[in-house]
């Protein structure tokens, strides 16, 4: 009965991942030829060469779909196959199916095209300044900024950049599909949402959701690079099965993957900030050019996130923030992991940086005079409550021993002239639901076996965040029973129904729910049973650890003879659960409402050492304090800061990721694209939970942890600057600039040797 | 006759021992002078547990043990791989201690050693071939051995305190095995 647990078989090898499913009979390997240059018109394909390469070989191109070819939900300008002009490099133009999948590449290699190049933009200013937009620009504002700039002491303008990022989740995008009787498809897809994956499908294909079904297995990693973008490579694996019949395997190599799929989307920001003779933040403007690239996808709700975190843990009166979603001719830009809220948190926190040094602020107490409090609103008009921020600032100070530490750093700094030190704070203020209201919803169905064992599928997808694990806890605790006895499914669509995507953070909070709805409901039939049976009140008993309890007394009823019961007398021992996350509005006219259910807070304090001749550096040490409510599971809410903590360090720091003018990736290898390993983390990351903080707005008092905690990485970048800013450069190496400094994330040692030899100033 | 047919097939092709079982591949049928290590294992022999990532050995997710020391299945050739041991981790066997500790990894400040698992059997064989070389490393020596790994999800605490458990199980077996009346 003891189901084998998650890890162990991981650990013997024998878990399946998309790519570990044994191939079928006369399965077919899909291979996509994609567009050679950024942007371009198609005026024929010529697939001749590769037909006759092999008898198995077959090639698709648009006029083969027999739905829609359309894939973009928000706004249609993504077509499954493109059918005319493309807009990015990397974009599909057709798909070659073959026995093999080297058969199929070569395949598709011999795939001759006839196109006429067109000029294409990758640079987000420039594509503004074309007029060239997604959708139109967003602005919100509260106060009066313009007013109050005038009666501020102080007041700093400047521009900030932030790079993308790439997933590198280790498993890449893939897909098999199965062709069955009556033109039905059956996938297995690596997404974080297996009902837009089946909407896709039933778009592309021209079939009904009911005729497609979706299964997401565990993932070896998504952190949002699964949650639109996987639906292509499923959709094309389905309209393989479509047109053969047969079942067709879509599966990515890595330089593939990130040739031709979205990143964190790059932003070029102007700030002005405002603040008076105390330190107090009067005024704040920020214009955010966000690089959407080629295709709507995920852009207006990442853009909206940036607008919603503009201020992120600060108190600011008087604020307006534009957004801009620049279509450039880059592969389209998408979800990771904190989803827009990293790049507008990065702009605050440099306008921040520039005010300290120019109004001779200590950078702390700058920050604790400017922090929110409860009684405050933030500039949407969701007014802040249950604000931890304060607490969590206070303790990380403590932990860090940050007065000390902060003296240490200085005293080694004057001892040291080629090697310095840094260090740097950073509060969060995160706000957890999906922005998009109909998103906030989910659904479950659990199914209590006769044996007593216990199935629960939600809409949950299962990539390493362990929700699956959070949901077994929440159900075993609902029902009163050993963990063991709980299997959590596969996140199946004829399952669970018109789910949303595993994302924002909310996974355990919508889909706990969820589940637990249902447990309740089982749970109460089956303890009005027990009343029956032991002449109780069904208000006085309980199920725990597997007994039914009356009072403080263990009965002789056990949970496997209390469920054998129930089936013999005929009581539904399957319930289906739902929720839909309470109190959520917002007027997108007026940009005012309660967008968010909770906010989670936190502090993180990062100290680095820098080479003041080589400009490379090291991270010492981390110090987390992070609210998580009551931690549903410890190991696994301390995964998901420590891991979160990872990729927004290697985002800020060390992750370079680069187009060169012509839209080709030049970090498309993992050879060339740098990502934090074992030696990059700091040497020591202590990581505390706030106490007695529980959370009435979530599953079992806790919550949200998958994002917030990425942005503790932006402390590493400000460490880095700290550092560089103690080094002696009054003998330049170079003609010094006479620009004011650039925010530029990431800081990589080449921008932190262009700083020390006064290129950056 | 049938004997020299068999000899001289067995000249263009490779053995590799494989988890304890000697294997035959005729060149022609069963790979080319190209084929990876890697490929070898995974869609001929079905040891998916190690993974294909980056397929340049930029991220040890392939990594297999090759007569005790660690390789990058995706950079190795087959052919050179004949007449040598090579291990992959469904040949660990469950009370290895690498997988035990990176099975029970739970401690407060580190955390697990997994969470989407797909880099685990690359970082388990590689954690293997450091502990067969060096049995109680420093931590320094575990984050340069384990350096070319890569954990997306980024539980590197979790990991390097894991090999640091696994080492300290290896020692306790030894003084237990050493120990009058200790078990074997």
């Amino acid at each position: 009965m003891k189901p084998t647990k998650e890890s162990e078989l991981n650990l013997s090898g024998a878990t399946r991942y998309l790519d570990d499913l044994p191939a079928t009979e006369g399965m077919l390997y899909g291979v996509p030829l994609t567009s050679p240059c950024a942007r371009g018109l198609l005026r024929g394909i010529d697939a001749s060469a590769a037909l006759a390469l092999d008898a198995s070989v077959s090639v698709l191109t648009a006029s083969d779909i027999p739905g829609e070819n359309q894939l973009g939900e928000a706004v249609s300008d993504e077509s499954l196959l493109v059918d005319g002009e493309w807009s990015y490099l990397g974009q599909c133009l057709a798909l070659a199916l073959a026995a093999t999948p080297s058969l199929a590449r070569k395949a598709a290699a011999l795939v001759r095209i006839v196109y006429d190049e067109l000029e294409a933009v990758t640079d987000a200013r420039a594509a503004a300044e074309s007029g060239s937009f997604i959708l139109p620009s967003r602005t919100m504002r509260s106060g009066d900024p313009a007013s109050a700039f005038s009666r501020c002491a102080i007041v700093v303008e400047g521009r900030v950049e932030s790079g993308g990022q790439e997933h590198v989740y280790l498993e890449a995008q893939g897909a098999i599909a199965e062709s069955l009787e009556g033109g039905r498809v059956r996938v297995v897809s690596g997404t974080q949402a297996p009902s837009g994956v089946q909407r896709a499908i039933a778009r592309t294909l021209g079939l009904g959701m009911h005729d497609v079904e979706v299964e997401a297995r565990r993932l070896g990693g998504a952190f949002g690079g699964k949650e639109d973008q996987a639906a292509q490579w499923a959709a094309l694996a389905a309209l393989g099965a479509a047109r053969t019949g047969k079942t067709v395997k879509v599966y990515l190599n890595r330089r593939e993957d990130m040739n031709w799929t979205g990143k964190r989307h790059p932003y070029s920001s102007d700030y002005k900030l405002g603040l008076d003779a105390e330190g107090r933040i009067l005024a704040y403007e920020a214009d955010y050019y966000q690089n959407s690239g080629a295709c709507c996808d995920l852009s207006p709700a990442i853009l909206s996130r940036t607008l919603f975190h503009a201020a992120s843990a600060y108190r600011i009166p008087n604020l307006r923030v534009t957004g801009r979603m620049c279509r450039t001719n880059l592969p389209p830009f998408t979800a990771f992991r904190g989803f827009g809220a990293p790049q507008g948190v990065f702009v605050i926190e440099c306008a921040l940086d520039a005010a300290a040094r120019e109004g001779g602020w200590d950078p702390v107490e700058l920050r604790l005079k400017n922090l929110l409090a409860e009684g405050d609103s933030f500039h949407f008009g969701q007014p802040v409550a249950d604000c931890r921020a304060r607490r969590t600032v206070d303790r990380t100070l403590e932990l860090s021993r940050w007065t000390e530490l902060r003296a240490e750093i200085d005293s080694f700094n004057s001892a040291h002239r080629l090697v310095k030190r840094g260090a740097a704070i950073l509060p969060i203020c995160f706000g957890v639901s999906f922005t998009k209201l109909v998103m906030n919803q989910g659904g479950a169905l659990v199914h209590v076996y006769g044996d007593g064992s216990v199935s629960v599928s939600t809409g949950a997808v299962e990539m390493g965040q362990q929700v699956a694990r959070k949901i077994q806890v929440i159900a075993a605790r609902s029902l009163g029973i050993p963990e063991g006895l709980v299997r959590v499914e596969s996140t199946r669509t004829a399952s669970v129904a018109n789910t949303y995507s595993t994302a924002a953070s909310t996974g355990s909070d919508i889909n706990g729910m969820a589940a637990l709805a249902a447990c309740e409901e089982i749970r109460g039939r089956l303890l009005g049973l027990a009343a029956r049976m032991l002449g109780a009140d069904k208000g006085e008993l309980r199920i725990e650890s597997g007994f039914v309890t009356k009072g403080c007394e263990i009965t002789e009823l056990a949970w496997k003879e209390l469920v054998d019961k129930a089936h013999l007398d005929r009581i539904d021992l399957s319930a289906h659960g739902f929720y839909a996350t309470p109190g959520l509005f917002y007027d997108m006219k007026a940009e005012r409402g309660s967008p968010f259910a909770y906010h989670v807070y936190g502090c993180s304090a990062v100290t680095a050492t820098l080479d003041a001749l080589r400009g490379t550096y090291r991270f010492d040490e981390a110090f987390i304090v992070h609210d998580v409510g009551e931690s549903i599971d410890y190991d696994v809410d301390l995964g998901q800061v420590e891991g979160a903590f990872a990729q927004g360090l290697g985002w800020a720091a060390l992750e370079d990721l680069r187009y060169d003018e012509r839209g080709r990736l030049l970090s498309d290898t993992l050879s060339t694209y740098k990502l934090p390993d074992l030696r990059f983390m700091p040497s020591a990351v202590k990581i505390e939970f706030l106490e007695g903080a529980p959370n009435p707005k979530a599953v079992m008092r806790s919550k949200a942890i998958g994002e917030p905690p990425l942005l503790y990485g932006i402390a590493g970048y400000f460490a880095i600057l700290d550092a560089l800013r103690a080094v002696d450069r009054t003998h330049p190496t170079k003609a010094p600039s006479s620009a004011p400094y650039a925010y530029d994330l990431p800081m990589t040692p080449e921008k932190a040797l262009d700083f020390i030899q006064g290129v950056r100033r | 006759m049938q004997k020299n047919e068999a000899a001289s097939s067995r000249e263009r092709g490779i053995r590799i021992r494989v988890n304890g079982q000697w294997r035959d591949f005729a060149l022609g049928d069963d790979l080319s002078a190209s084929t990876t290590l890697a490929y070898l294992l995974r869609e001929r022999l079905g040891f998916t547990g190690l993974k294909v990532s980056c397929d340049e050995g930029a991220c040890g997710a392939c990594t297999v043990l090759e007569d005790g020391a660690a390789v990058l299945s995706c950079m190795v050739l087959a052919v050179e791989a004949d007449g040598h041991d090579i291990q992959t981790i469904e040949g660990l066997p469950a009370d290895d201690p690498v997988v035990e500790a990176f099975a029970e990894q739970s401690e407060p400040g580190f955390g697990t050693a997994l969470q989407c698992g797909y880099c685990t059997p690359g970082f388990v064989m590689t954690a293997r071939a450091l502990l067969n070389a060096n049995p109680s490393p420093t931590l320094a020596e575990v984050k340069e051995a384990l350096g070319g790994n890569i954990c997306r999800c980024g539980c590197y605490a979790g990991i390097a305190r894991a090999v640091l458990n696994a080492s300290a199980k290896i020692a306790a077996r030894k003084a237990g095995a050493a120990a009058p009346g200790g078990r074997a």
